[in-house]
């Protein structure tokens, strides 16, 4: 029975005009936001290479190290281009000295504007909000339709059970429209090669999830618009139902979970962290006032001696402070990031009610454009700072923070200085997240995908075990 | 019909069948029917007279407040699964999967009534019998007349070939030729032994062919007459008597005159 329920589901759906355009529309956007993206890496890998090129170029024209401008770039990356996540908003390129605080400046959207407007179509947007749309347009009268059509009456007039009618119905409809769906994803992972996008083995099973997400929220949105179905007995009332829904998944929660974490965690902006770092500073000094104002000396002490000795004695109190300083920059610095962290938490965690926001958080994780990209993108950096400081220090015997450099002009007699190798400096390598990784920071969402479907799918079959079939 | 069909059990068999909506509208009052093989039964009524709610209990889509429904001997709402193997039920109006063809349609519901056994030519003998043209076989059902349907939907209750048949005005919109047709079915399948109980309010329909004629009026069984009590009777006048309250109301909305002319 079930079998008969499911084969006619494929069956009726593979043969309604509603399939045929609404199939040609997805396949047009899914193929289509392959096709862009791999024109969007194309081009981002063009833009690096020049760029890395051009960096080769300007310490090859230098014959000093010390007169080196070192930049480096974060490398596109194919699944980036897929799933942009929040690539297009960090900075790409990070000016580099020895030591001191690095910082990335030129996002994508900062050099190409037109772009931060609209943003892309990339997979998650289409999945996100086309693959959700699709499924409530297919399912919201899965159930009241049929009750409203007749057929219900006529298929239950017949010994047939309603486990069995709902299950075929669930997997009949998932079966067959993801598997529709699938189609033009195929066709859109044979694009890549064919437009010469040679992804690794590793990124293949990331790009292998990131459509298994795709799918696990495609299924949920299906079974939660049949669960509507099956507990309004209109369908315009559940297809309104269903859109509204959508509005909250899709639209709603996302943004309001960061106003409200915003609100339930409060952050210190970087003003006021300033301004107390200055008052502690000016209290500090407070502190040591009546230290300085009691400074003496032993009676008849050589007046160069006492400014010696008022030095020393000033310069011990201010390291004294200066230390103390440091450990409350340190501490409030590391309050602030704690905080952020936790507001971003909150943010996060709220964000989750929503299936929209969960897929967004996998597909992202998977494809290394969450929030963790900017960080590993810094931490690469300092890493790397670190191989460079100590390069620059064996070439030119010193380490230079930003900006501040120490030249020694001698003018003794040289031979013609000779040209910069690029190749001996040492390379920035970007550390992406292995797939083990990012599989294990994106399996909670992924998880949670399926959490998703197990309640919907199972309210869908409660719903319908209880429905009036009149 | 004669002693000894009687004499077998009821194939369907309403037994102080009450029912009460959520609503508190008494739709079905302490109603007593028997339905044998090979009989006709008519129940006639008005609308709201609660013909649909009987059939409605016989299918276990509504629990009766008190009284059991039987087909075969099985209570439908103590286990409808086994009572509905017996039964096949034909709607006032058919409607079937629109974006399937008339052959899909009959092919899905036949096997949904647990029958596998038919090949393509067994469906065409169906539709054939029933009167469908053989050019509609292959269409879409969403092109087809309300006639077209209706034929779709007594072919499938042939094919599913259970004991019992459960009609629920199923000439009410047909043309008087459609009309006809359907009822000269439905009199072949009483003679090939099958248990009718049918839901109209087409009185001389009912007359011309039922074994027995049940009179329903707001959910209570006011009259229950055999073929044989009702020669020479005038089956108009008993009903409008019965109806005496009713028949004013219907008159004017006009259900029952459409189907008189
Ligand atoms: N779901 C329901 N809830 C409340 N009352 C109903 C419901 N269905 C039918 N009724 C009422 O029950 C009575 C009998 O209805 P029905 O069996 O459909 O009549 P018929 O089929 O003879 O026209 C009517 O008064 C109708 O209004
Ligand atoms: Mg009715």
């Amino acid at each position: 029975m079930f079998k008969l329920i499911f084969l006619k589901e494929l069956k009726e759906i593979i043969q309604s005009s509603r399939f045929t355009i609404s199939f040609a529309v997805c396949s047009v956007l899914i193929i289509l936001s392959f096709f862009m993206g791999a024109q969007n890496y194309l081009s981002s890998k063009a833009q690096y290479e020049a760029a890395v090129q051009e960096n080769r170029n300007q310490i090859a024209a230098n014959t000093e190290w010390m007169m080196v401008d070192h930049t480096i770039t974060l490398p596109p990356q194919p699944l980036m281009a897929l799933v942009n996540g929040i690539s297009n908003d960090i900075g790409r390129n990070i000016e580099m000295s020895g030591r001191g605080e690095l910082r990335a400046d030129n996002t994508r959207f900062n050099d190409e504007p037109i772009f931060a407007i609209f943003r892309f179509m990339d997979l998650e947007f289409i999945f996100g909000i086309v693959l959700s749309l699709f499924a409530i347009i297919f399912a919201y009268d899965a159930i009241n339709g049929e009750k409203v059509s007749g057929t219900l009456k006529l298929c239950f007039a017949n010994s047939v059970s309603r486990a069995a009618f709902i299950g075929g119905k669930l997997a009949g409809s998932f079966v067959g429209l993801s598997t529709a769906l699938l189609i033009p994803m195929l066709i859109g992972c044979a694009l890549l090669p064919l437009l010469g996008i040679q992804l690794s083995a590793d990124e293949w099973t990331r790009l292998g999830l990131i459509i298994f997400s795709g799918l696990a929220y495609f299924g949920l949105f299906l079974a939660l618009a049949i669960s509507v179905s099956a507990i309004t007995s209109r369908p315009s009332n559940s297809f309104l139902i269903g859109l509204v829904v959508w509005i909250f998944a899709v639209l709603i929660v996302p943004r309001s979970s960061v106003l409200i974490s915003g609100r339930l965690v409060e952050v210190p902006n970087v003003d006021e962290i300033t301004a107390q770092k200055n008052r502690y500073r000016i209290q500090l000094f407070e502190e040591d006032r009546p230290k300085m104002e009691n400074f003496s000396v032993p009676e008849g002490t050589e007046p160069s001696e006492v400014m010696t000795a008022f030095s020393s004695f000033m310069g011990e109190l201010s390291s004294a402070r200066q230390e103390k300083i440091d450990a409350f920059t340190e501490r409030i610095n590391e309050e602030f990031e704690n905080k952020r962290r936790r507001q971003e938490e909150v943010a996060l965690g709220l964000s989750r009610i929503s299936p929209t926001s969960v897929f967004t958080l996998a597909s992202t994780e998977l494809a290394g454009t969450s929030l963790q990209l900017q960080n590993r993108f810094m931490d690469s950096a300092n890493e790397y700072q670190n191989v460079y400081g100590n390069f620059m220090t064996e070439k030119t015997g010193q380490n230079q923070g930003g900006g501040f450099r120490m030249i020694m002009v001698t003018d003794e007699d040289q031979e013609e200085p000779e040209n910069l190798d690029p190749d001996e400096m040492p390379q920035f390598e970007y550390a992406k997240a292995t797939v083990e990784e990012a599989t294990a920071n994106s399996i909670l969402d992924m998880g949670l995908l399926i959490l998703f479907n197990i309640i919907f799918f199972g309210g869908a079959f409660a719903a319908f075990l209880r429905y009036d079939l009149r | 019909m004669n002693n000894e069909t009687i004499k077998q059990a009821p194939l369907l068999e309403a037994r102080n069948l009450t029912k009460v909506y959520e609503d508190g509208v008494k739709a079905l009052d302490n109603l007593q029917l028997r339905v044998h093989p090979g009989e006709i039964f008519a129940m006639l009524g008005g609308n709201g007279a609660g013909k649909t709610t009987t059939i409605n209990l016989f299918l276990d889509f509504i629990q009766p407040t008190s009284g059991h429904a039987f087909i075969n001997g099985i209570d439908a709402n103590a286990d409808p699964l086994e009572a509905k193997k017996n039964v096949a039920f034909v709607s006032e109006n058919v409607q079937l999967y629109p974006n399937f063809t008339a052959m899909q349609n009959v092919d899905f519901f036949v096997r949904l009534g647990g029958r596998h056994q038919y090949k393509r030519s067994d469906y065409e003998a169906a539709l054939v019998r029933v009167g469908l043209q053989r050019e509609a076989f292959d269409k879409k059902l969403k092109d087809f007349s309300k006639g077209m349907r209706q034929k779709c939907g007594i072919a499938i209750a042939i094919l599913k070939d259970a004991p019992a048949i459960l009609l629920d005005e199923p000439t009410s919109g047909l043309d008087p030729k459609a009309g006809k047709e359907f009822t000269r079915l439905v009199g072949d399948l009483r003679d090939e032994g099958k248990a009718i109980l049918m839901s109209t309010h087409d009185i001389f329909r009912a007359k011309e062919i039922s074994d027995h004629v049940g009179i329903l009026n707001g959910g209570v069984l006011v009259a229950q007459k055999t073929n044989a009590e009702l020669k020479g009777v005038n089956l108009e006048q008993l009903y409008v008597e019965y109806m005496a309250g009713y028949m004013e109301e219907t008159l004017e909305t006009g259900p029952l005159t459409n189907n008189l002319t």
